[in-house]
C-alpha cells in the first residue's frame, strides 16, 4: 500500500525546530544577489526562471520520450 | 510562463481589490524560490466579485485540472457560490483566493500590506512579517523550507539593511 502523507497541521514548536534546521541550508548569496534588485526585477527573473524550467522539460520530454 | 505584467493589469484595469500572496509575494520580497502561478487574496464584497469576473473572463479561464467535459461558467455567481479557485488563463497560472491557508481574508489582511510598483501598476502585497505568518500558521510540511527562506530574508535584510 502507498502511505498516504500526513496533511495534519505541525504543531508550532516542531515547525520551529524544523525552519531552525532547514534555515542552515538556505543559500544566502542568492538572497544577497536579490535583495540588491528591484521588486519588478525580481519578478523579470522569475519569468525567466520559469521559462527555463520549461525548456528544461521539453528537452526531458524529447530526450526521454515522457 | 506566467505573464505577471498581464495577470496584475488585467486585475487593476477592473478596480479588482486584491492583495499578492504566496510564491509571487516571496519573490517580491526576495526569494530565489521557482512558483509557477500568481495567487492573490480577493475581496468578496459584492462589487468586487463583479470587478475580478469581468476582469478574468477575457482571459479564459479555466478550472486547473479539471476534466475539460466539465461545465464551468465564469461569472459573479460562481465566484459568490465558491471560495478559492485555481485557474488556468490565456496568461498562465492563477490562483483566487477568498481565504488564504492560515486564516487571512482580505479585510483582515489590510494592515499587513505595502504598495509594490511593478509593470506600471501599483499593487498590494503582503508583508514579510504576514507572509511568514500565515505559512506558520498553517502548518503545513511543504511550507517548511519557503518559511526558512523566508526567515533568512528577514534576517539579511536586517544585516544589510537592503528591501
Amino acid at each position: 500500500m502507498v502511505p498516504v502523507p500526513d496533511a495534519s497541521p505541525l504543531p508550532p514548536a516542531k515547525v520551529d525546530r524544523l525552519v531552525e534546521e532547514l534555515k542552515k541550508d538556505v543559500d544566502r548569496t542568492l538572497i544577497r544577489e536579490n535583495l540588491k534588485l528591484t521588486v519588478e526585477e525580481r519578478l523579470v527573473q522569475l519569468m525567466r526562471l520559469q521559462e527555463f524550467a520549461e525548456e528544461l522539460r521539453r528537452a526531458g520530454r524529447a530526450t526521454f520520450g515522457r | 510562463m506566467t505573464d505577471f505584467p498581464g495577470l496584475l493589469r488585467a486585475l487593476r484595469k477592473e478596480k479588482v481589490r486584491f492583495i499578492v500572496v504566496g510564491g509571487a509575494a516571496a519573490t517580491a520580497h526576495g526569494s530565489a524560490r521557482l512558483t509557477l502561478d500568481l495567487d492573490v487574496v480577493y475581496s468578496r464584497t459584492p462589487e468586487n466579485r463583479r470587478r475580478l469576473a469581468a476582469a478574468i473572463a477575457p482571459l479564459a479561464p479555466a478550472l486547473r485540472g479539471a476534466p475539460e467535459s466539465l461545465p464551468f461558467v465564469w461569472d459573479e455567481r460562481t465566484i459568490r457560490s465558491g471560495l478559492n479557485f485555481s485557474l488556468s488563463t490565456s496568461l498562465g497560472a492563477l490562483d483566487l483566493l477568498g481565504e488564504v491557508a492560515g486564516g487571512g481574508r482580505y479585510q483582515n489582511l489590510g494592515n499587513d500590506t505595502e504598495t509594490i510598483h511593478v509593470f506600471g501598476v501599483d499593487c498590494l502585497c503582503v508583508n514579510l512579517d504576514a507572509l511568514i505568518r500565515l505559512k506558520r500558521a498553517a502548518g503545513r510540511r511543504k511550507d517548511l523550507e519557503t518559511i526558512a527562506e523566508l526567515e533568512a530574508i528577514r534576517e539579511e535584510r536586517e544585516k544589510t539593511g537592503l528591501r
